[in-house]
């Protein structure tokens, strides 16, 4: 844009991005500046902040609850990430189909994003009972028998991470409706011509053009994750003996529970970390991606 | 000269005593007791404290009990505390080691109308730390045994007596077991609170009562554990958490299929109202003794509250004024800790259940949780100790000596 | 394969999607799918209003009752009568109609910017955004509340809704938005002379309109199930917004759980309603645009 001078360059900016930043930097940033902060100090709340440097993080490091808590939230991960954004993917595939009613249909699918975890929970709860739940109900059907879900150590996770894939589907399946709608129909049209078929369509059209969207919907996806809060804390409070413990509700935890705010912010700065070397490390990847596809 | 500067002297004495000033003093409430059901009830503690002390206005907060601590902290770290507010028991002990509390004592002595005979001694005392009195008492509550005298007939076993022990009490679960009907004899959770007044009940605690060891692990309480995780595994006459299906243990006994429940008495209007068949409530039975839990929620007042005398006048009023405790009682809104068992009578007159004294008998054997700094991550680290044990991953003696473990890193 | 560029004469030349007559096997099978799926996604909420139209003892009967008898409206009267849910829904509505709008605009002047304009530093900052998304609420509350305090905002409808008016979730969305844009258009303008700033509010904006719809919404539902910020801000009942209102309907002991419900439902509504006008007005949009 050679035709634009640095003042106009300047000017823009000044009206379009310092709003946000002034916004972003007094109520986000701050805020998280003072974590950090904080996490060299130790403060119960209550009295005086005291400094002690780097020992929130040699503690935290060494804290065998943290390290549970860290497993148990990367198995959250591994488990929620990869089905969300395929059975995500495959319904906004259905959904942008010209069938009639997929108005309501969208509807239908968003309900649950909009529904409270106070509900969610309690229904799946129950879903999720060994003895009365519809979930086992329907693994006896085919011959299965079903695991204690919340009940058992080994299976808590599982359900928890089940009802959160049910949660979030129509979430995530909105935001690439909308990617999906930016594909040009002639792309499509002029593929069916050549005489590709939709599975052909769907790998050179559809997948490549989808790519933002995927970077975006993960990228979100992993950060969001990665803080995984409200269903543990409603459906199992972190139990059964520990199963489900994860690190925010270890951060919580600390905070408002055990009076150790600066070794919350500690733990909360460890988090930090890990999320933002796996965005990084997911954006190179996604670049690389991209560079070889030409 | 002297009679002027005599009676200037007592004028300006007289001033400085009058509570009247000349603008309104607000003094800030939070709870977490009155929402929901309570409002009107402490807005007429409120307007009525009002009418004794113009000048002085009360502004009231409240938070959901779960939310509650989070906010208070929140308020406490911004330094923008209320001037007053409530405290639990277990929470209390915390905030007045800390120093968030004001010392009532200087108030209290330079009060002339005060008198602490007024307060149930046991509870006051409770909220008194290293011999500063840091909180009033504002209620108390209870653990009981609840019973369902409909099942107990159709089984054709006698109702529970003071004199009943833990063999009693199994002998009659079983027989009051039916697994046809999904009826369960007997229920009491395996989680924190209920065990540490369990093991009491076999002479066991959790701390020495200088709170400098580390008791958990006797051979006592590794019996009790072994004997409530028995009730479930074993002689089945209690549910487990599966056999609940996420249901709560009251709405089980409202539906009829729980015969004995050790639950709280602020279920007591709950059942009044919503339990279609006979009960009553008796002593818990104990082991070697009997033990029963003693809660209670205090008022305090914050180090740094701008106006301690308005403050302490309000919660001194809430805690323990007439008006203050007939209006509690009237509602059922929890019990005042108040020696007048006169002023509790109301309380006792109620027809449902007929044992109602028995309330007033448990506080005898009382068993005042053994609060000490890190008390919430005691709580959750013996807790996850106890669901192991539950879930069969650990012995109950394995948990229990990691749950000792656990506890020595926090003192 | 036809290539992209060629075939495109309108970047955002989107042919609405008309059904097209006739039933094919292939619908069938989607239809199958999706009726099965969506029995799957409705049941929870349907159990929601069931119970909310339910009296207290036919609730939580095995095996479960789906439809409500005798059904009541019972408790929907109860939560009115239990708080002022009027004045909730009032702050509600007014703190998150706001706070979306504020939100949208925002994030799509920023996105923008971001998107188009070059400037030194622009990654590192755009990576400052994405850091708050990355430390949990948890521990922002107690710094956030602190600043509050210091500008004297505590119990006011502004520390209610700036919090929730700016985040770097919709910057990003509206930054991958502009990005995906082809320039063309831009371009034109430019050479006409327009700035980045007439182009954004005459021509950019317009184009985002799809984005912009699904920003909205979600903005809308974070703002209005928003609940520990407004717990702590918040002192007087009169301010507070409907999550935190209803929040009172869990007591310490026990919960009734169909006024608990009734009250749900109450607060799920305007979201879906929302929801169901957003999506109509994105396929709307998208059959209205065309070249200029």
């Amino acid at each position: 844009m050679d035709a634009v001078t640095d003042r106009s360059k300047y000017l823009a900016l000044a009206v379009l991005l310092l709003p946000s930043l002034i916004g972003m930097f007094t109520f986000l940033m701050l805020p998280v500046i003072s974590s950090f902060v904080l996490s060299f100090t130790e403060w119960d709340m209550i009295g005086e902040i005291g400094w002690v440097g780097f020992d929130n993080y040699l503690a935290a490091l060494a804290d065998p609850a943290v390290q549970a808590a860290l497993r148990n939230t990367l198995v959250y991960i591994v488990g929620y990430l990869p089905a969300v954004v395929a059975i995500a993917l495959g319904l906004a595939l259905l959904l942008n189909r010209r069938i009639k009613g997929r108005v309501v249909f969208r509807a239908i699918y968003f309900v649950p994003v909009v529904t409270s975890w106070v509900a969610v929970s309690l229904i799946w709860k129950w879903q999720l009972n060994p003895q009365y739940g519809l979930i086992n109900f329907a693994l006896s059907l085919i011959g299965i028998k079903g695991p204690g879900w919340l009940f058992d150590p080994s299976w808590a996770m599982a359900g928890v991470i089940l009802t959160s894939i049910w949660k979030d589907i129509g979430f995530v399946t909105v935001i690439y409706l909308a990617g999906l709608q930016e594909i040009p129909e002639p792309l499509y049209e002029a593929a069916a011509l050549d005489g590709a078929t939709p599975w052909q369509r769907f790998w050179s059209i559809t997948w490549p053009m989808l790519a933002p969207t995927t970077f975006f919907v993960t990228t979100i996806s992993l950060i969001s994750s990665f803080q995984v809060f409200d269903q543990v804390w409603v459906m199992t409070q972190g139990g059964p003996a520990g199963a489900t413990s994860v690190m925010v509700e270890l951060i919580y935890k600390n905070a408002f529970s055990y009076f150790r705010m600066g070794y919350a912010s500690a733990i909360s700065w460890i988090l930090f970390a890990l999320i933002f070397a796996v965005t990084i490390a997911q954006n190179l990847l996604q670049k690389r991606l991209d560079r070889s596809d030409g | 000269m002297t009679i002027l500067r005599r009676s200037i002297a007592a004028m300006l004495l007289a001033t400085a005593a009058s509570p009247a000033f000349a603008e309104d003093i607000t003094i800030n409430y939070i709870t977490f007791s009155a929402a929901p059901n309570y409002i009107e009830e402490l807005e007429a503690t409120i307007a009525a404290f009002e009418a004794e002390h113009p000048g002085v206005d009360v502004k009231y907060e409240t938070a959901g009990w779960d939310a509650y601590f989070t906010k208070l902290q929140t308020m406490v770290a911004a330094n923008k505390a209320p001037d007053t507010f409530e405290l639990n028991y277990e929470n209390f002990v915390t905030y007045a080691q800390k120093g968030a509390l004001l010392d009532l004592g200087p108030l209290m002595t330079a009060d002339p109308g005060f008198d602490a005979g007024v307060y149930n001694p046991t509870a006051l005392a409770a909220f008194a730390q290293d011999g500063k009195q840091y909180g009033l008492v504002e209620s108390f509550s209870n653990v009981v045994l609840f019973y369902n005298k409909d099942l107990f007939d159709a089984a054709g076993v006698a109702y529970p007596t003071a004199d009943w022990t833990w063999k009693e009490e199994l002998e009659a679960a079983q027989k009051l077991t039916d697994a046809s009907k999904g009826v369960w004899g007997d229920f009491a959770p395996i989680q924190f609170w209920e065990f540490y007044k369990t093991i009491a009940q076999n002479g066991g605690s959790i701390l020495s009562p200088d709170k400098q060891t580390v008791t958990i692990d006797s051979a006592q309480n590794v019996e009790t554990l072994t004997w409530m995780i028995d009730k479930v595994n074993t002689y089945k006459v209690t549910p487990s958490d599966v056999d609940m299906a996420g249901q709560a243990s009251e709405d089980l006994f409202k539906a009829g299929k729980i015969a004995m429940l050790r639950t709280g008495i602020w279920l007591l209007g709950d059942f009044a109202q919503n339990a279609k068949f006979n009960w009553d409530i008796a002593l818990e039975p104990g082991n070697t003794q009997k033990a029963h839990h003693f809660f209670s929620n205090g008022v305090a007042v914050s180090a740094n509250s701008a106006h301690p005398q308005e403050a302490y006048e309000w919660v001194k009023f809430l805690t323990s004024s007439k008006a203050a405790v007939d209006i509690r009682v009237a509602a059922g809104w929890e019990l005042p800790a108040v020696s007048d068992t006169a002023a509790v009578q109301g309380y006792l007159d109620q027809a449902v259940p007929e044992s109602r004294e028995v309330v007033f008998q448990a506080l005898d054997t009382a068993v005042v949780p053994p609060v000490v700094g890190n008390w919430n991550q005691l709580t959750d680290a013996v807790g996850k100790e106890l669901d192991a044990a539950k879930l069969g991953q650990k012995t109950p003696e394995q948990a229990l000596a990691d749950a000792k473990v656990a506890i020595e890193a926090l003192l | 394969m036809a290539d992209a560029a060629t075939l495109v004469d309108n970047p955002v030349s989107v042919i609405a999607r008309q059904p097209r007559p006739g039933l094919r096997l292939s619908d069938l099978a989607t239809y199958a799918l999706l009726a099965t799926g969506s029995v799957v996604m409705l049941l929870p909420f349907a159990w929601t209003v069931s119970t909310s139209l339910k009296t207290a003892g036919a609730t939580f009967v095995t095996p479960p009752e789906l439809l409500p008898a005798p059904a009541t409206l019972d408790n929907y009267v109860k939560v009115f009568d239990s708080a002022p849910v009027g004045q909730f829904l009032f702050n509600s509505i007014l703190v998150s109609v706001t706070s979306t709008a504020l939100m949208v605009l925002f994030c799509a002047m920023s996105g923008y910017a971001f998107a188009r304009i070059q400037f030194k530093g622009r990654e590192l900052l755009f990576y400052a955004y994405l850091a708050t998304l990355m430390i949990p609420q948890q521990v922002t509350l107690t710094p956030l509340f602190i600043i509050m305090n210091f500008l004297g905002w505590t119990n006011t409808y502004q520390a209610l809704i700036l919090p929730s008016s700016f985040g770097a979730f919709g910057t990003f969305l509206l930054r991958q938005f502009f990005l995906r844009l082809p320039r063309e258009i831009e371009e034109a303008a430019f050479m006409d002379g327009a700035g980045y700033v007439r182009i954004f509010f005459t021509i950019a904006i317009h184009l985002a309109r799809p984005a912009l719809a699904t920003l909205a919404v979600f903005a809308f539902m974070a703002s209005w199930n928003s609940f520990l910020w407004p717990l702590i801000i918040t002192s007087d009942q009169s301010m507070m917004t409907l999550p935190l209102g209803l929040s009172f309907l869990q007591g310490r002991w026990s919960t009734d759980w169909n006024v608990l419900m009734a009250g749900t439902v109450i607060g799920t509504l305007p979201i879906i309603a929302l929801y169901v006008f957003a999506q109509k007005y994105i396929i709307q949009s998208l059959s209205h645009t065309g070249l200029k």
